[in-house]
Formats: structure tokens, C-alpha cells, sequence
């Protein structure tokens, strides 16, 4: 829809330049974007700078150092990284952080598409999708919380399994399947979100084409193959390379999942971004600010690797319609 | 088809029970909800409610709250807006270094800036504060703003400030009252997709804000959860903190929903 809208205006916006660009070199207009160009762009630029692109660069250089926050910086070099990959707690919080990205990307991506087919043919769609894109603006604590009494040892839903003869329901709270509840109510959460986004570039499909593939007898499946899928190739890389990033930024969900009884989760739950928070404000020990930016880099470095990576593998030429 | 259909209808059901549960849960006595987790109230107990702003502190969080995500947000969309405006318009290669450098925020995780931000905001003593939080918030804002508002700028025929240059107008007063009024969509959705991101926002609340007059809702709801383990599980106080801080997502989500919906996704695709 928006494409086809904006198609004349920029055709016309180029005719106009063009036109005028040959009787005066350049417009007034063009001079006067010039000119207030840096003036436009400086107080945004100049904020982004200080509150954002500094602190990179800062915690790039904290990351060399032994810090307490304290006390003296020590140089330590490239060795806090090296130290990184021998903590145990750090190579648990990376796999999970991967294991989340990946696990999660893959089931959500195939929900969506599978609610996308479903959502395409169905009545009230509208509320529908509404209704499952809610989650995606509830802090994700809340999920965690209302976990912690659903799933306790004698909360709603084992009382709810006792009535179906399950005696022995699985310890859902314990640490070792914390992540795993992690990743589901992940999935639930933000499925919503992205069958909106595919949802959305679904609609802009023409409907001659799957009516064309209908009368040459292709079925749902292969209609979904060779229409939907190329067509909405390039917002579902899109998605792909927000999944990742957003994946990585997974903080409360995890924090407070199942009401945890301690400051802070167990570690077998934990993320890059909870190892970097506890690393950096415990409770009672000294804070360890060298790792702590060490293991923020880390994962700087890991989304970026994995961004160029999706992009390169997900490109394909785009289809005009 | 009909199964997807029925899986589809069962989990919008579940969406909607989960929201009313909670809702349900919070007017009702601690120990009634152990022994029964799915049942009506008795008596309604607003007294939860009470309890949790006057006791929990989310009265004041949620003052804080409203507070930090309304004048970051607002900053942040003024800041952007005539950066963004500028981008969109001139097409040379500073600016699609410049467009591409606020792109790349958009993959930064916070946890590489909450170290740096805290130690820097500790030297100017704007830590425990709300000033120093909403500073951090705009600066947070500025990639996913500039970049939001950008592509909504792009889309607006040059056409009008064409125009009104010609008429007469300096650069900007044409920006402010030809080009600003027509953008009122695309600036509302981005003040409103900002406010329920800072909202939302726990990693840099919980690190930057501490003392009882100072937190933000999440901060207050994980402070409560804390402190119940040792008070023993006061389960519906602790749904009515919940309820406070969903109500004002649900109140927005159902009045201006689509522009929500569309704000998160219809620009990701282009």
C-alpha cells in the first residue's frame, strides 16, 4: 500500500529537480537544505554522541582494565577476555544467550509464519492479531511473576494436572528447567510481535497472484512456497536480524522468572545481560567492572558478527510488484 | 485450516484469561488465592490496592514513572524530529554516514552502556536521580527515534516546503509549520512507542535508581517481590503492583492500537 502511494510523489519530487537543476545548477531549496543541514542534525548527533556512542568506546577501554569503580584502574590488557571464557558462569550465560537467539528464533519464526497462514483466511483477524501483539508491550517481569504461581509445586496448574491423573508433574521451577520456561514464555511473548511484522508485509501481496497459483491447482502449501515466502523475503530477514539483537537484550524476563528466592537467579538461567549486571553491581562483593564490560563487548561483538552474517546469508535480489 | 483456526482462537483466549486472571487475582485475600488459584473474588479487595501504592511505593514509582517517560520521550521526538527531517531530505553522502552511524545504535544491547552510563552519571552525582535517569532514556531513544522518524519523513511529498520556500518561508518556518503539522502521525507514534519502551524499561531503572522516592514502577515491583520472600507471599498485593503497571498499556493499547501495531511494525519492513 505505502509503496504504491509514495511512488508518484517521488517521481515527481525527481522531474522537479531535475527540471530545475538544468535552468539554475542548483534550487533554493537545495541550498537552503545545505544550509541548515548541520544545524537540523547537531542536537541530536551531539546527545547521541555523549549518551551513546561514548559509553561504547568507554566501556571498550574499561574492558582492558581491573576496575572496583573505586579505586585505581589496573592495565590487564586483553586478558579479562581470556579470563571471561574460563568463568563457567560466563560460558553458561553465553550458550543460554545463543540458545535463546537460536531456539527461539527458529520456533517463534515458524509460529508466526504458521499463525500468518492461519490469520490470512480467518474472520475478526484484526482482534486477533491484537490481541496476541499485546504481550510485546508487557514488561516482561510480569510474565515471571505470574510463572512463579502458575507453575509452584502446588500452584493452578499442577492441581489443574492432578485432575487429569498426573501425580508426578515435572518440577517446572527448578534450575535446571528455568531456562527452558525462559524460552517458552519467550516465544509466546513475542510471537505476536512478528506475526504482525510478516502479517503486514503479507497483506501487501497482491491477491491475482494466489488467485493465478489457485487456478493452476497449487496447493496451500506450495502457494505459501513460491508466493508468500519470496515476496516477504525481505522483511522476514529484517525480522531475522531484529530477533537477534532483541534476543540479546533479554533482561527482566529472566530476573525476576518464577519469583526467584535469591538477589539474583541461578546462574544456570542467566544471560549475557545478567552476567554483566551481577558482574557489575553484586550484592556484598566487590564489583568487577573490567569483566563486567569485558563480557558487554563480548556480546557487542557476537550480535554484530551474527547481524553481518544474517544479512549476507538472507540476501536475495527483490521482487517488484 | 480448522484446527489452525481453533489454535489460534485458544490462544487469544489464554492471552485474554492470563490479563483477566491477574486482574482478578489482585482483589483477593493472600491466603485464598494458596488454596484456590483460579477463583473469583469473594469481595472484591481494593484494599490491595491501598496497600500496594501506600505500602509497596508504587504510588510514588508510579509518579517517577509517568514522569521519566514522558519528558524523555517528549525531548527525545524534539530532538529527533529536525535531525530526522534533515537526513530524509538531503541525499548526499555525509548523510547517509550520518543516517547509517544512528542505524547501527539500533544494535548495540544496553548492557555495553550501562557500565559506562552509571560510572558517568555517578561523576556528575545524577545517579538515585530521575533527572539523570530521563537523560539516560533520550539518549537511549535517539537511534530507533531518528531512525522511525526518517522513513516517515521520506515518505511526505517535498511538494509543501517546495511551496512555502517559494512563498517566502525561511527553512524553519517552513519545517516548523508546514512540515511538523502534516508529521503529527508519525511524531505521535514515535513519543508513543518511546513512552511504552521507558515504561517498560528495568536493566537501567534498577541500575540508576534506588532510594524509595526516586524508583520507577519496575523497580518498585521487583523491590516488592524481593522483600515478600521474606515477609512471607502477600500474592495479592503483589498482582495489584502488576495490575499498575499494565493498566496504562492496556488503556493505550485499546484506544490508539493500530497506530501502536503499526508504528512497531509497518516501518521494520521498509
Amino acid at each position: 500500500m505505502a509503496t504504491t502511494i509514495q511512488h508518484p510523489a517521488r517521481a515527481d519530487r525527481a522531474q522537479n529537480r531535475s527540471a530545475r537543476a538544468g535552468a539554475t545548477g542548483v534550487g533554493p531549496l537545495e541550498r537552503q537544505r545545505r544550509r541548515t543541514f548541520w544545524p537540523f542534525t547537531a542536537p541530536a548527533l551531539a546527545v547521541y554522541l555523549v549518551l551513546f556512542i561514548a559509553p561504547v568506546g568507554y566501556a571498550l577501554w574499561t574492558s582492558l582494565y581491573k576496575w572496583d569503580g573505586m579505586g585505581a584502574m589496573q592495565w590487564r590488557g586483553l586478558k579479562n577476555y581470556s579470563l571471561l571464557f574460563q568463568d563457567p558462569s560466563f560460558c553458561t550465560s553465553l550458550v543460554n544467550t545463543l540458545e535463546l537467539m537460536v531456539i527461539g528464533g527458529t520456533v517463534t519464526f515458524v509460529i508466526s509464519f504458521a499463525l500468518t497462514l492461519v490469520l490470512r483466511e480467518m474472520r475478526a483477524r484484526l482482534f486477533a492479531r491484537s490481541v496476541l501483539f499485546f504481550p510485546s508491550l508487557v514488561n516482561g517481569m510480569v510474565f515471571g511473576i505470574a510463572a512463579g504461581f502458575l507453575f509452584s509445586p502446588s500452584g493452578p496448574v499442577n492441581q489443574a494436572l492432578r485432575l487429569f491423573g498426573v501425580t508426578t508433574p515435572p518440577k517446572w521451577l527448578s534450575t535446571d528447567n528455568l531456562l527452558p520456561m525462559v524460552l517458552g514464555t519467550l516465544i509466546w511473548t513475542a510471537t505476536g510481535y512478528y506475526t504482525s511484522i510478516i502479517m503486514a508485509a503479507v497483506d501487501q501481496i497482491p491477491d491475482y497472484f494466489y488467485e493465478a497459483a489457485e487456478l493452476d491447482g497449487a496447493g496451500a502449501f506450495q502457494r505459501f512456497r513460491h508466493i508468500t515466502l519470496p515476496c516477504a523475503w525481505d522483511v522476514i530477514s529484517v525480522c531475522a536480524v531484529l530477533w537477534t539483537v532483541s534476543s540479546v537484550k533479554i533482561f527482566e524476563l529472566i530476573l525476576l522468572f518464577g519469583g526467584s528466592t535469591n538477589a539474583f537467579p541461578p546462574v544456570s538461567s542467566w544471560n549475557t545481560a545478567l552476567y554483566v549486571y551481577t558482574e557489575a553491581f553484586p550484592q556484598g562483593t566487590v564489583p568487577r567492572l573490567g569483566m563486567a564490560t569485558a563480557a558487554a563487548i563480548t556480546s557487542l561483538v557476537m550480535v554484530t558478527v551474527i547481524t553481518i552474517v544474517l544479512r549476507r546469508v538472507l540476501r536475495r535480489e527483490p521482487i517488484e510488484y | 485450516m480448522r484446527i489452525g483456526t481453533t489454535a489460534v482462537w485458544l490462544l487469544v483466549a489464554a492471552d485474554l484469561l492470563l490479563v483477566l486472571w491477574i486482574f482478578l487475582t489482585s482483589l483477593r485475600g493472600g491466603s485464598d488465592i494458596l488454596k484456590h488459584g483460579f477463583s473469583l473474588p469473594t469481595s472484591p479487595r481494593f484494599g490491595n490496592y491501598a496497600t500496594a501504592l501506600d505500602q509497596g511505593g508504587f504510588a510514588q514509582a508510579a509518579l517517577n514513572s509517568v514522569l521519566t517517560a514522558v519528558v524523555s520521550s517528549l525531548v527525545a521526538v524534539v530532538l529527533a524530529a529536525p535531525c530526522a527531517y534533515a537526513l530524509a531530505r538531503r541525499r548526499s553522502r555525509t548523510s547517509s554516514a550520518l543516517t547509517m552511524t544512528f542505524a547501527m545504535g539500533l544494535g548495540v544491547p544496553g548492557q555495553v552502556l550501562v557500565v559506562p552510563l552509571f560510572v558517568g552519571l555517578a561523576k556528575l552525582d545524577l545517579t538515585d536521580s530521575d533527572l539523570g535517569l530521563a537523560l539516560v532514556y533520550v539518549g537511549l531513544a535517539m537511534p530507533f527515534t531518528v531512525f522511525l522518524l526518517t522513513g516517515f519523513f521520506s515518505g511526505i511529498p517535498a511538494v509543501l516546503e517546495e511551496a512555502a520556500v517559494l512563498d517566502g518561508a525561511g527553512p524553519l518556518r517552513a519545517f516548523v509549520q508546514v512540515v511538523l503539522p502534516v508529521a503529527r502521525g508519525g511524531l505521535i507514534t514515535a513519543f508513543l512507542l518511546q513512552f511504552i519502551t521507558n515504561w517498560n524499561e528495568t536493566l537501567f531503572a534498577i541500575v540508576l535508581t534506588n532510594s524509595q522516592s526516586k524508583v520507577t514502577l519496575p523497580v518498585a515491583l521487583a523491590e516488592f517481590v524481593a522483600a515478600q520472600q521474606f515477609n512471607g507471599l502477600d500474592y495479592g498485593t503483589m498482582f495489584a503492583g502488576v495490575c499498575i503497571i499494565l493498566a496504562p498499556m492496556i488503556a493505550l493499547f485499546s484506544w490508539m492500537g493500530t497506530r501502536i501495531i503499526q508504528g512497531m511494525t509497518v516501518g521494520i519492513g521498509k
